[in-house]
This record gives C-alpha cells, sequence and structure tokens, in this order.
C-alpha cells in the first residue's frame, strides 16, 4: 500500500464521526481555485513528492540513500464559525502520520491561513526511509 | 606535480587487511589473497607518521634544539558497518569485530589511489592492531557507523604495484 493510501486509510478512520469528510480526489484546481477551497470540511491530500539523497557518503561508491517523501494535506472551514470538534480533527490528521511504517523519520507540522472567509488548514507530511 | 585526486571508480581509496596468521611481511601478506579482504564503504580515511621530539634548551643558544625519537604510526578510519565483513569471517581472516575483540595483528596495505591492473598504483603498508572501535547509531543517522584506528606496529612501507 503506498503512503498516500495508508494515510487515507487511517484519516478516514480518524475522521469518522467527525464534521469533516474525506475526498479521495486530489487537490487539483478548478477554475484556479483549488478544490479543498470550493469545498469546505473536505480533507484533500496531494500526491507524493520523492527526493532520494546520500545518508552516508563514502569513499567508494558504497554511499547509504534515504528516500524522503512528502505530502501535503488540506481543510478549509468556515472561518466565522469553525467546526466545534476541529481540535480533535486537527489531532487526527497530525496523528494519522504514525499509520505509515518502515519510515525512520514521521512528520506532519500544521498550518493555517485566513483565505477570503476561509480558514485553511495545510498539513506536511514528511517521511524518511533508508533505501 | 600530480595532485591525487580519488573521485573516480579506478582510483577509490582502498584498504585491504589480513590477519589469517603471521607472516614475515606486510607485502607476504598480501600476496596471500585468499585471506585478504577489502574494509569496504570508507568514509575518511587519516594516515598519521609523526616522529617523537625531544628538545632542550641551552644557555649558550637563543632557539631550542630538537633530535628525533620513535615515530608514532597510525591510520585512522571512519566506517559504514558491513554486515558482512564486519561480523564474519573472510577466507581464514577475521572479521573486524572479532579482530579488535581478540587483538589480532593485522596486515595492512593502503592503496592512496585505487588498485588498478597496472604496476603504478602506490600504497603503503604494514602491520598493525586495529583499535578505536565505536559503532553508533541515532535516529537521526540510522545507519552503523564507526570510527576504527589501526595502531601500526613499527615502520610505514610504501611501494607501487
Amino acid at each position: 500500500m503506498s503512503i498516500r493510501d495508508t494515510i487515507m486509510a487511517n484519516v478516514t478512520t480518524a475522521l469518522t464521526g467527525t464534521s469533516v469528510s474525506i475526498s479521495s480526489e486530489l487537490p487539483w484546481e478548478s477554475g484556479g481555485t483549488p478544490l479543498y477551497e470550493k469545498n469546505m470540511k473536505k480533507f484533500y491530500l496531494s500526491a507524493a513528492s520523492k527526493n532520494i539523497t546520500q545518508n552516508q557518503i563514502t569513499l567508494d561508491n558504497n554511499d547509504v540513500y534515504q528516500t524522503e517523501t512528502t505530502l501535503t494535506g488540506f481543510i478549509a472551514v468556515d472561518a466565522k464559525n469553525e467546526p466545534s470538534d476541529i481540535s480533535t480533527i486537527i489531532s487526527g490528521v497530525l496523528n494519522s502520520k504514525n499509520s505509515v511504517t518502515d519510515q525512520f523519520i514521521l512528520e506532519c507540522d500544521m498550518t493555517t491561513e485566513l483565505l477570503d472567509d476561509r480558514n485553511v488548514y495545510t498539513f506536511n507530511y514528511r517521511f524518511v526511509t533508508i533505501n | 606535480m600530480a595532485y591525487i585526486a580519488v573521485n573516480s571508480s579506478d582510483s577509490f581509496v582502498t584498504l585491504k587487511i589480513n590477519n589469517s596468521g603471521t607472516f614475515a611481511s606486510a607485502t607476504l601478506a598480501m600476496a596471500d589473497t585468499a585471506n585478504v579482504y577489502t574494509v569496504p564503504a570508507l568514509q575518511e580515511i587519516t594516515v598519521n607518521a609523526t616522529p617523537g621530539i625531544f628538545r632542550w634548551k641551552q644557555l649558550d643558544t637563543l632557539s631550542e634544539n630538537a633530535l628525533t625519537t620513535s615515530s608514532t604510526n597510525s591510520v585512522e578510519c571512519t566506517i559504514v558497518l558491513d554486515d558482512s565483513t564486519f561480523f564474519e569471517q573472510q577466507g581464514d581472516s577475521y572479521g573486524i569485530f572479532d579482530t579488535v575483540t581478540g587483538k589480532y595483528l593485522t596486515y595492512f596495505r593502503l592503496y592512496w589511489a585505487g588498485d588498478g591492473a597496472g604496476a603504478s598504483d602506490r600504497y603503503i603498508e604494514g602491520s598493525a592492531y586495529l583499535s578505536a572501535l565505536a559503532p553508533t547509531v541515532s535516529p537521526d543517522s540510522p545507519v552503523w557507523t564507526s570510527p576504527i584506528t589501526l595502531e601500526v606496529v613499527g615502520d610505514f612501507t610504501s611501494g607501487q604495484d
């Protein structure tokens, strides 16, 4: 199962019964506006980006490589009337990083941004494993 | 003048060791190819050849005098641990861990810029005891690495092959 699928499955479980639903679509744009801005109270997760770098450099090309995988999740809510369970939703999304296995770094940080009348929560996942 | 670059596959620094028995010289130990193995994944290597110096002052001179005493020779490396060469016997030679814990005399040859097919690859060789092994791993660097020092017994000998 891919990292994206694992997170999606875990977030789906974590957000069951909350005021936010899950979209399996990528957060593509329609008319210049990202879907998560149009469809409030829906969790969107981007496709994974990967980056392979040297973890240990050696003199004989026996280098050790690591793969860094990053994904970004989005939830937009009404800035004036945020869902009463928003803190549960945030912690559910943040903790979904723990469902990904075989990684030695599992990180997820969150930022918020006001866009017009919406508050957009952006979740940045970062996973690193040794190849 | 030519500098010594080690950035191509035919010029990688190469450290070979043999501790399968007692040899009259490192050259003979390296000729015993079945028991010679290459230490893989060197990260850095430092050759120390330091003559001891005895200094004294005299009342009839403005500067100190000096003369040399015995040299202290060693080779310090950092390696990424390789499961095979670290733990397992290579021919009749002990793996690195057993070599250190068993305090076996080890013959070594260090090629400065690779061990190719020609006869012009420069090396230094000698016998040594392996010490200063300190494997370490951490969450931020989750691959075992270790320093290791070859405490040289006697002289370095240089040559080409």
